[in-house]
């Protein structure tokens, strides 16, 4: 029987568990510039695809092995289970600048969020969803990374206050970094939230969040040097390390966990993952958390017409009008939808969770905001 | 042009079932919101058969039976799938026989019946997209086509009680010591055959609101609306305007807190537009009952509020982040 909450604090009841290293790795590189090909050797840690956005991270083989497939979608690489890595960089010696940025980024870190200035920077260790408890477990395991992380952030950003936010009650700092509690109840772990209970403004200029969970992986790439290959799980209740681009199948055989025809898998929350077609995709570097859902358990997605009952607008956090915004996304006018508050929302779900006419809002909010990032690029270029 | 292999990986041993977040609902739907709002009505519907005898339940019958016949209909027109299966229309049908009083014969009830889906909501395109509460624009028709036939208070004279919205229109307030409001709100009072089981009505809104279909913003508003605007005119002048009490228990005030004005599609969104749009058709309730031509004002008061929904959803906070 699922059982749905909204509960963030969770408390991890053991410590990070390993997974027994993946055979084959299906790396996502949708959307990625490949830079590699079919055949080509790699050793663990070479670069396989950089992000075509401005600072987003390059992709990496989390082992070696051969590529033996690439299309579109992914890239296969048969692990050989050879030792060999790349050579380490040193980060951590590197004055600030576009060339630590650069190198950050090579790494695989996400640098966007960390260039230029801030005045507040605000780690929000917050357990993202319900159901997962990764950023309790890195917050209490992980303190060397987090604070190296915090370092180099601090380097990066040079902010006047560094504050850490964490589920109310938890006893738990990073040094250089005051704590504050928050209630530990979703939506309250989103950023655009975190960042409103800890400075008091919505949206504010000249902050900067980011998660405990790329703070540990910057933190990591800077005492090591070597790129950001894994991420943290919570599959089941417990936290694993899991290499980038495992497939589902082998997390699924190495934990004997069972999924029948028409069950959903879903890879990083309940609220605001991603479901899965094929047990061959590889986990990405952002996934959080993996989940399995019977196919009986909750109503589906309907495509039916909204009725006008205001749930999900008495639901909303940022009190936009999410039935508005569908009706306008469904028929492609989204300039209307813009101006019953699409800009203002940040994505966690809850008008969907709680529409009785099961329609899928917000799939539609995130359709109409690609849309109109589409159409942007579309006309600058 | 689109990718060669639409899906890269796509395996036929184990078909997942893919769908948009949040994976995770809260597992309402229509047709369970649907359900509890007959399951709502129950008391009410057994206390007035056992007040009128089984005619009420006949013309129960065939208003839910009308109306749901004619929205098989006017899907099948639309070439829309037929889903009766949520209950919606077979609610909108019983809301308007609830109007009606129990001795409406059988055609009466079969038009409006028909009436509520076609012109109610097939019309503004269906369910969820009337711009006034359905059951009250079938109600609205038949007041005006066939006064006779809808008349409460010509139709049951031959009972003891009186209605006391009647007799308050036509007698004024010194006629009401008649009744009392205990008995009123047993239902041991004329009026539609359904709407005036005052205390029948009351648990099943109260059942509502506490399972979560509906929200306290627009029946607390009603009532308050009523019961604010009746006290204002009584302490005026008690001799000529009667007490809030009487305006609570009188009429179906409380069927249209709890299931008329909260109809999903012609109440606004929002915790002020709902208050706001709750006080205004309470307090239209009296000032019809006081002023105007209609003895019960609770169904023109309310489609009144319906048109003003547009307006007060413009009463609305600021969305985050906005300055």
């Amino acid at each position: 029987m699922l059982k749905i909450h909204y509960s963030l604090d969770q408390k991890p009841a053991d410590s990070i568990r390993d997974l027994e290293p993946p055979k084959v790795l299906n790396i996502s590189v949708r959307n990625l510039v490949l830079k590699t090909r079919k055949g080509a050797v790699l050793a663990k840690g070479d670069q396989v695809a950089e992000h075509p956005s401005p600072g987003g991270g390059a992709c990496h083989a989390a082992q070696g092995g051969k590529v033996k497939a690439v299309n579109y979608h992914s890239l296969t690489v048969q692990c050989t289970g050879g030792e060999e890595t790349v050579a380490h960089v040193d980060v951590a010696s590197m004055g600030k600048g576009s060339e630590l940025l650069r190198a950050l980024q090579e790494l695989g870190v996400d640098v966007a969020p960390l260039t230029g200035s801030a005045e507040v920077l605000v780690v929000n260790g917050l357990n993202p969803e319900p159901g997962v408890s990764v950023a309790q477990q890195l917050l209490r395991d992980g303190g060397e990374e987090l604070r190296a992380g915090l370092e180099m952030a601090r380097k990066l950003l040079s902010p006047s206050r560094a504050i850490l936010a964490v589920s109310k009650g938890e006893d738990v700092s990073i040094p250089g970094a005051e704590t504050v509690g928050i209630r530990a109840k979703y939506p309250y772990s989103l950023d655009a939230l975190v960042v409103r209970t800890v400075t008091g403004k919505e949206f504010p200029e000249h902050t900067r969040v980011i998660n405990v969970m790329d703070l540990f992986d910057l933190g990591k790439v800077t005492l090591t040097g070597l790129p950001v290959t894994e991420t943290f799980m919570t599959i089941d209740g417990h936290n694993y390390r899991v290499p980038v681009g495992t497939p589902v199948r082998h997390i699924l055989e190495v934990l004997d966990l069972k999924a029948a025809p028409g069950d959903t898998i879903v890879l990083g929350g309940p609220f605001r993952g991603e479901s899965i077609y094929s047990l061959d995709q590889g986990v990405k570097k952002e996934d959080y958390g993996m989940f399995i859902t019977s196919s009986d358990a909750i109503p589906e997605v309907q495509d039916a017409a909204c009725m006008n009952c205001g749930e999900c607008v008495l639901h909303c956090p940022a009190r936009v009008l999410p039935h508005l915004i569908s009706r306008y996304a469904e028929y492609e006018r989204f300039e209307e939808a813009e101006r019953y508050g699409l800009n203002s929302c940040f994505e966690c779900g809850l008008c969907a969770f709680n529409c009785f006419a099961r329609r899928p809002l917000l799939q539609y909010i995130r359709f109409a905001k690609a849309q109109i990032r589409a159409k942007g690029q579309g006309t600058q270029s | 042009m689109n990718p060669p292999i639409l899906k890269a990986m796509s395996d036929i041993s184990l078909r997942l079932t893919v769908s948009p977040p949040p994976h995770w609902r809260s597992g309402r739907t229509i047709q369970g919101m649907m359900r509890a709002h007959l399951l709502a009505l129950a008391p009410a519907a057994v206390m007035a058969v056992v007040m009128y005898g089984v005619r009420a339940f006949a013309v129960m019958g065939m208003a839910g039976t009308a109306a749901v016949l004619t929205e098989v209909i006017c899907l099948l027109l639309q070439k829309r799938d037929v889903d009766i299966d949520n209950y919606s229309a077979l609610y909108a049908g019983v809301l308007f026989a609830f109007l009606l009083p129990a001795t409406a014969p059988w055609w009466l009830a079969v038009i409006g019946g028909a009436l509520t889906i076609a012109l109610g909501r097939t019309v503004f395109g269906g369910f969820g997209c009337n711009p006034v509460c359905a059951p009250l624009v079938a109600w609205a028709v038949c007041r005006f086509s066939w006064p006779g036939a809808m008349d409460i208070d010509l139709n049951l004279a031959a009972y003891m009680a009186n209605s006391p919205v009647d007799q308050l229109m036509h007698f004024g307030v010194s006629s009401l010591g008649q009744f009392d409001y205990m008995d009123l709100f047993m239902g041991r009072g004329l009026g539609g055959l359904g709407s005036s089981q005052v205390v029948a009505l009351a648990a099943g809104g109260l059942f509502l609101l506490a399972a979560g279909w509906i929200r306290l913003f627009i029946p607390v508003g009603f009532l308050v609306g009523v019961a604010g605007t009746a006290a204002i005119y009584w302490v005026i002048d008690p001799t000529a305007y009667a007490d809030p009490m009487f305006h609570l228990v009188a009429g179906s005030t409380i069927f249209g807190a709890f299931f008329l004005a909260p109809d999903t599609a012609s109440s606004p969104v929002g915790k002020i537009p709902q208050t706001m749009f709750g006080l205004i058709a309470g307090a239209m309730v009296v000032i019809i009952r006081v002023y105007g031509v209609y003895p019960d004002g609770v169904p023109f008061a309310i489609m009144v509020a319906n048109l003003l929904s547009p307006l007060l959803e413009r009463l609305r906070p600021k969305y985050f982040g906005v300055r």
